[in-house]
């Protein structure tokens, strides 16, 4: 257990040793304050409107239905980081193997006790680390505010658990990358583009039978995140996310074996 | 090779981002996703010649275990996945799967024994799920039986109930019963009291002398109370003002809306009469009106000049904010319940200026606007082209805009409610925020019923109620912005070590 | 069994890569316990067999052990008794170098009172008690060549490799390296990779020369440099001795 321990905490330090890493958080936290307060503001501001100028105030039925809290803020809410984080996670896994390769650090690595399984573990578990934290620190904002306004903050919880399922099925995939690639840029180029074909396959339903675009949809990310906004967990898109980072360690493990091959 | 698979590439996505933006699959896609598959297939041809370093005798075994591990990850995380699809296992975090009853529908289902609840619904109505976990959550807490009933089904009950759509509860009590045809706890819960009828009391009404009409049916009317009231149980009696000499009896409460002119001066004596032999009143008021009820109210130490009360907490970008949102209260029956996050409307207040009459009087500041509220003392600089502005000698305060006092006289009680504004009862502002439980609860007070004083399930859910803006702006500034703020700093000073060293 | 009279024993070591190959039928023993040179051009090889060595790459061909057990089959045992000494650049400039010898001994197997014992060991032997608290990054390349040079040791392994000890290094950095390697002769097997003709002779006592891939001679170090012109040795494998 100890050389896999040593490195974890090695990684660690390097993270939060690097600026990189706060600049990453605070970003995140930022993007998601703003984008939450914009929309959380606009909601009022319809509610309002519509309390002032029709009949009923607040709670009558000349209220639209999509006027709610689900629908003005917390759905596309959601639908924006999704695509937020699309964009920032493959920034923030690309160093994470191709910076050793590049450096040559691998090699210091494969020279001490650590098995390459442990070498992939370890970079995984502090990457999901590293998000799971981008996502508490983001989440901080809208809890407190949601709370405050006497709202329950389940719902929610529910939807930032559906963010950070998302962004750890982005940062398995900008690891795959990482791990295929000395340069950090294309890990982040082809860590976006895998994840945009991965995004939603609806559009090749005219063109596969019905059987074939079930597959495909189980595969996507979009439907399996974007569930979460309406406050159900589903064991089924839980595991799908887990799923991705089994797969994604066999294939980032796999590249060691390329390396070795050559 | 490499640039090959690159151009293919770049290609497939181009093809792929023309899709998604367009939602159509015309020439640019087709061609882009045509060739860029070729160009990747071509790659993958060429790359085959890589594959003649994998086929030595040191290089096979790792390949082949590195393979089937892939080929293990790949089934472990289908049969997962497939597995817990089949198990079909959720977990409800929304707030309808926890729905929070109020205490007046769990009052009025308590009361009600061997009543049931029968859900009529399409298979296929979305709807279905929240109104069976509410009815689930009722009859967790009270003795409801609730049955589910496929439409069309059951075409004579459909008849019978009247039920026109999916999603309709029928209540049915003895042989008494109540059709719901938009299920929520608010209207379970009136479906509920007129099941029950009790009666509460009798209010008197004035009306004809411009004040608000309990038949009237439109905007500014106010047929909503009316019911509202009725569904509490009370009886309802209306009295033309112009003829009023005495107020009749029985009348638990007296309660005048909105009167527009001022009210007969015998009227004037005879309330006045009435509530020193130790009657109650439950008067609402309109700023820009004197109708002789502001002089009465001041002998009993709620006086309220002719002003309008101004709180720009609430208020939107371009209004200098009228209307109020209320959300300090002060300890009393008449808003037990209410605060922070539970919060009343009015569109238009005058203030209160509270001083006992005697000693012993009990006069309590019930609402109040916020902390940056002031008072507009002539309410027609609302209607000028330039929004008026507090002068400089006008101080910001809380601003009493509803009033409750309890008086002993000679061994006789008197109770009386003022609101400096009564449009927030009106058929429009009614069922805005905590309007309802306000007015209601006032009137219980004033009727001495203080056990009938409770908070009602609203009709709309409650994810439709305004977030408090101030709230909402405060936690931004203190933590949606100073969190980023600390954590940059902290990768400054990381960044700074680094380098000094 | 068999007994290992050589630390590394390659025989018919071969390694092709998709437009080239990189070593061709190798043959080479590095007896124990000296400092044994690898002389060769960029591009001669050396690196490739320091990789096979390491088990870092898997030969095409041909078989290679260390201390009689194989890199590829057994890559755990080959790395318990090797101490790998990359060039400068490949280390980690964003840790400190006590945090870094930290992770390294720990990267080795080692914790508690060993490790530190073991870290106490190495930053007396390579006199880096000065710059513990300094980042990486910060340090000059002759430190940060001692620090590359000290994680190798961490774990006291029986074989040494180090590639290019000097590359990049001012004169009287690499001074000071070559004092350091010296004190290794005769403690343990230490192969050292190089094109440095003058820092052969001071620091082997056996040298191999390659050249594109190939041996094109091996011996005792002086005799090897004195017999022939230095530059010869770089040419085709004719031109050499055998």
């Amino acid at each position: 257990m100890t050389p896999l321990l040593a490195l974890i905490r090695k990684e660690f330090a390097s993270l939060f040793g690097s600026s990189l890493a706060y600049v990453a958080l605070t970003v995140a936290a930022l993007v998601t304050a703003l984008t939450f307060f914009d929309h959380l503001r606009l909601y009022n501001q319809v509610l309002f409107a519509y309390a002032s100028t029709t009949m009923g105030g607040f709670a009558s039925d000349s209220i639209p239905d999509y006027i709610n809290l689900w629908d003005l803020v917390f759905f596309p809410v959601m639908e924006q980081l999704g695509l937020t984080f699309l964009a920032a996670i493959p920034l923030v896994t690309m160093r994470v193997f191709a910076e050793e390769r590049s450096r040559g650090t691998d090699e210091l690595l494969l020279s001490t006790k650590l098995t390459p399984n442990q070498i992939v573990l370890a970079k995984f578990f502090v990457t999901f680390a590293f998000v799971v934290l981008m996502m508490a620190v983001s989440f901080i904002y809208p809890a407190t505010a949601i709370t405050r306004g006497g709202l329950g903050v389940e719902h929610l919880a529910a939807v930032f658990t559906g963010l950070t399922l998302h962004a750890i099925g982005l940062a398995s995939i900008g690891l795959t990358c990482s791990a295929f690639s000395r340069s950090q840029l294309v890990s982040a180029i082809s860590g976006w583009a895998i994840a945009f074909i991965l995004w939603d396959f609806g559009w090749m339903q005219p063109f596969v039978s019905e059987g074939v675009a079930n597959v495909l949809d189980a595969f996507s990310l979009h439907p399996r995140y974007g569930a979460f906004s309406e406050g159900v967990v589903s064991l089924a898109n839980v595991v799908y996310f887990a799923s991705l980072a089994i797969v994604a360690f066999g294939l980032a493990r796999f590249s060691f074996d390329l390396r070795r091959v050559g | 090779m490499r640039e090959l698979a690159l151009a293919g590439f770049i290609a497939a996505l181009s093809g792929l981002v023309s899709l998604y933006a367009t939602d159509h699959f015309g020439a640019f896609a087709g061609i882009n996703l045509g060739l860029g598959g070729l160009a990747l297939l071509a790659a993958a041809l060429l790359g085959v010649r890589r594959l003649r370093a994998l086929g030595s005798p040191h290089s096979r075994p790792v390949v082949i275990r590195g393979v089937l591990r892939i080929a293990v990850c790949l089934i472990l995380a289908v049969a997962l996945e497939r597995a817990a699809q089949w198990s079909g296992v959720e977990f409800d975090w929304t707030r309808e799967g926890r729905f929070e009853l109020a205490p007046a529908t769990l009052e009025a289902c308590q009361d009600l024994r061997n009543t049931r609840a029968t859900l009529f619904y399409d298979p296929e109505d979305p709807r279905i799920r929240r109104t069976r976990l509410l009815l689930d959550t009722l009859a967790a807490r009270c003795p409801l039986r609730v049955v589910g009933q496929v439409l069309d089904e059951a075409v004579f009950d459909e008849d019978r109930y009247g039920v026109g759509s999916s999603n309709s509860v029928v209540l049915e009590h003895g042989d008494r019963f109540e059709t719901i045809a938009r299920p929520t706890e608010g209207t379970i819960y009136e479906a509920l009291y007129r099941l029950r009828s009790r009666l509460s009391g009798v209010l008197t009404l004035l009306y004809g002398n411009g004040e608000g009409d309990i038949e009237d049916e439109r905007d500014l009317g106010f047929s909503g109370f009316a019911t509202a009231l009725e569904t509490e149980g009370y009886r309802l009696r209306r009295v033309a003002s112009a003829a009023l000499v005495e107020v009749p009896t029985p009348t638990d409460a007296l309660v005048i809306l909105s009167p527009r002119r001022h009210l007969p001066d015998p009227a004037v004596n005879a309330i006045r009469r009435w509530l020193d032999a130790g009657g109650s009143l439950v008067a609402f008021i309109e700023p820009g009106v004197t109708s002789g009820l502001e002089d009465l109210l001041g002998d009993y130490g709620l006086a309220s000049p002719d002003a309008v009360v101004i709180d720009p907490a609430y208020a939107g970008r371009n209004e200098i904010g009228a209307s109020i949102v209320a959300a300090n209260y002060e300890a009393h029956p008449v808003t037990q319940g209410l605060g922070k996050n539970r919060m009343t409307f009015f569109p238009g207040a005058r203030p209160f200026h509270l001083s006992k009459p005697q000693g012993s009087d009990r006069l309590v500041r019930v609402v109040l606007a916020s902390h940056r509220a002031w008072v507009l003392e002539d309410p027609a600089l609302l209607d000028a082209p330039e929004p008026p502005e507090p002068g400089p000698n006008v101080r910001r305060n809380y601003q009493t805009i509803a009033a409750a006092g309890r008086y002993v006289r000679e061994a006789r009680e008197i109770r009386i409610v003022a609101f400096g504004d009564a449009e927030f009862a009106s058929n429009r502002h009614l069922r805005t925020l905590y309007n309802l439980d306000l007015a209601l609860n006032a009137v219980h007070w004033a009727t001495e019923r203080e056990p009938a004083i409770t908070l009602r399930p609203k009709i709309r859910s409650i994810v439709q109620f305004p977030l408090p803006i101030e709230s909402t702006l405060s936690a931004l500034y203190g933590i949606g912005l100073l969190v980023p703020e600390v954590l940059l700093l902290a990768g400054g000073i990381v960044w700074l070590r680094g380098r000094r060293d | 069994m068999q007994e290992v009279t050589a630390a590394i024993d390659a025989l018919g070591l071969t390694r092709r890569f998709v437009d080239h190959t990189a070593l061709d039928a190798l043959t080479l023993q590095v007896p124990r316990n000296e400092t044994f040179g690898l002389l060769g051009a960029n591009g001669a090889g050396k690196t490739t067999f320091i990789r096979l060595v390491t088990g870092f790459l898997l030969p095409t061909d041909g078989e290679v052990t260390v201390d009689g057990i194989s890199p590829s089959a057994n890559p755990a045992g080959v790395r318990a008794r090797v101490g790998f000494v990359m060039e400068t650049s490949r280390l980690y400039p964003e840790l400190r170098v006590d945090a870094f010898l930290r992770f390294a001994a720990g990267a080795h197997g080692l914790s508690g009172k060993p490790r530190g014992d073991a870290i106490e060991r190495v930053v007396e032997r390579f006199s880096i008690g000065d710059v513990l608290r300094r980042h990486i990054g910060n340090l000059s390349k002759g430190y940060q060549q001692r620090v590359s040079l000290a994680q190798a040791f961490l774990h006291d392994p029986s074989v040494v490799i180090v590639d290019e000890p000097t590359s990049g290094l001012d004169p009287l950095q690499r001074e000071d390296v070559h004092a350091i390697l010296g004190a290794l002769r005769g403690e343990r097997t230490v192969l050292i990779s190089t094109h440095d003709l003058a820092e052969a002779r001071s620091l082997t006592s056996r040298v191999a020369v390659l050249h594109a891939g190939r041996l094109v001679t091996q011996g005792p170090t002086e005799q090897v440099l004195d017999s022939n012109r230095a530059l010869s040795l770089f040419e085709a494998p004719e031109a050499g001795l055998t």
